[in-house]
């Protein structure tokens, strides 16, 4: 599996064992309205800790067991499938942006715009870090 | 538009001395994973890598890479 395809594959991971069970959580037990809310703010920062600190770890042990390619810079392909995928990605985040930023100071406030925002930035990520892997697997750019 | 690129990678690699596809990687610059790609016709190269190739092997670029409009 090349190099690539790995720290996509641990991105992804990474940010779905740690986000699911946050917005699995925020869903069933939606913050409260006052302000600051610290017990959320906590919880938020956390989740994202946790995602930053499985990367980091993550990182540091692929680099271990795939020396020789992780000193290798990115390649023509490798620099095509990324700017494919993030362009997949970037529509995914565009729409995020729209609905949260266009939409829901309409009819949404607080936590819930906070927590669409940061749920469309995973998402993106994950798209991005998706359409990575399967352009890895079926040998495309 | 229609058509393939088809190439002789393959064929070039195994008449200079059974190349790997790490080797050619390395000469040109790009991963093993990319030659590989390039050899299954699933990615084509840029015109710099093309010519990089062509001139490991020491053969015109035609030589390597082939079009077909009809493809």
């Amino acid at each position: 599996m090349p190099y690539r395809e790995k720290i996509a594959w641990l991105s992804l991971l990474a940010m779905l064992a740690v986000f699911i069970p946050y917005f699995t959580w925020t869903s069933l037990n939606p913050p409260g309205p006052e302000i600051p809310n610290l017990k959320h703010m906590a919880l938020y920062a956390v989740t994202s800790l946790s995602w930053a600190a499985i990367l980091g770890i993550g990182h540091l042990l692929l680099r271990r067991s795939s020396q020789d390619e992780a000193k290798l810079p990115m390649d023509e392909r490798d620099i095509a499938i990324s700017h494919k995928a993030r362009g997949y990605a970037y529509g995914v985040l565009i729409t995020g942006m729209i609905v949260v930023g266009g939409f829901m100071p309409f009819t949404n406030g607080g936590w819930e715009i906070a927590n669409t925002a940061f749920f469309m930035i995973v998402l993106a990520e994950c798209v991005y870090c998706a359409n990575v892997i399967r352009a890895y697997r079926r040998h495309v750019a | 538009m229609s058509g393939v690129i088809s190439n002789n990678l393959r064929t070039l690699r195994f008449m200079n001395g059974e190349m790997s596809q790490a080797e050619l990687g390395l000469r040109i610059g790009v991963t093993r994973q990319t030659i590989a790609a390039i050899e299954a016709g699933k990615y084509s190269p840029s015109l710099k890598a093309a010519f990089r190739m062509a001139d490991v092997f020491g053969v015109p670029l035609a030589e390597v890479f082939q079009w077909d409009a009809k493809g």
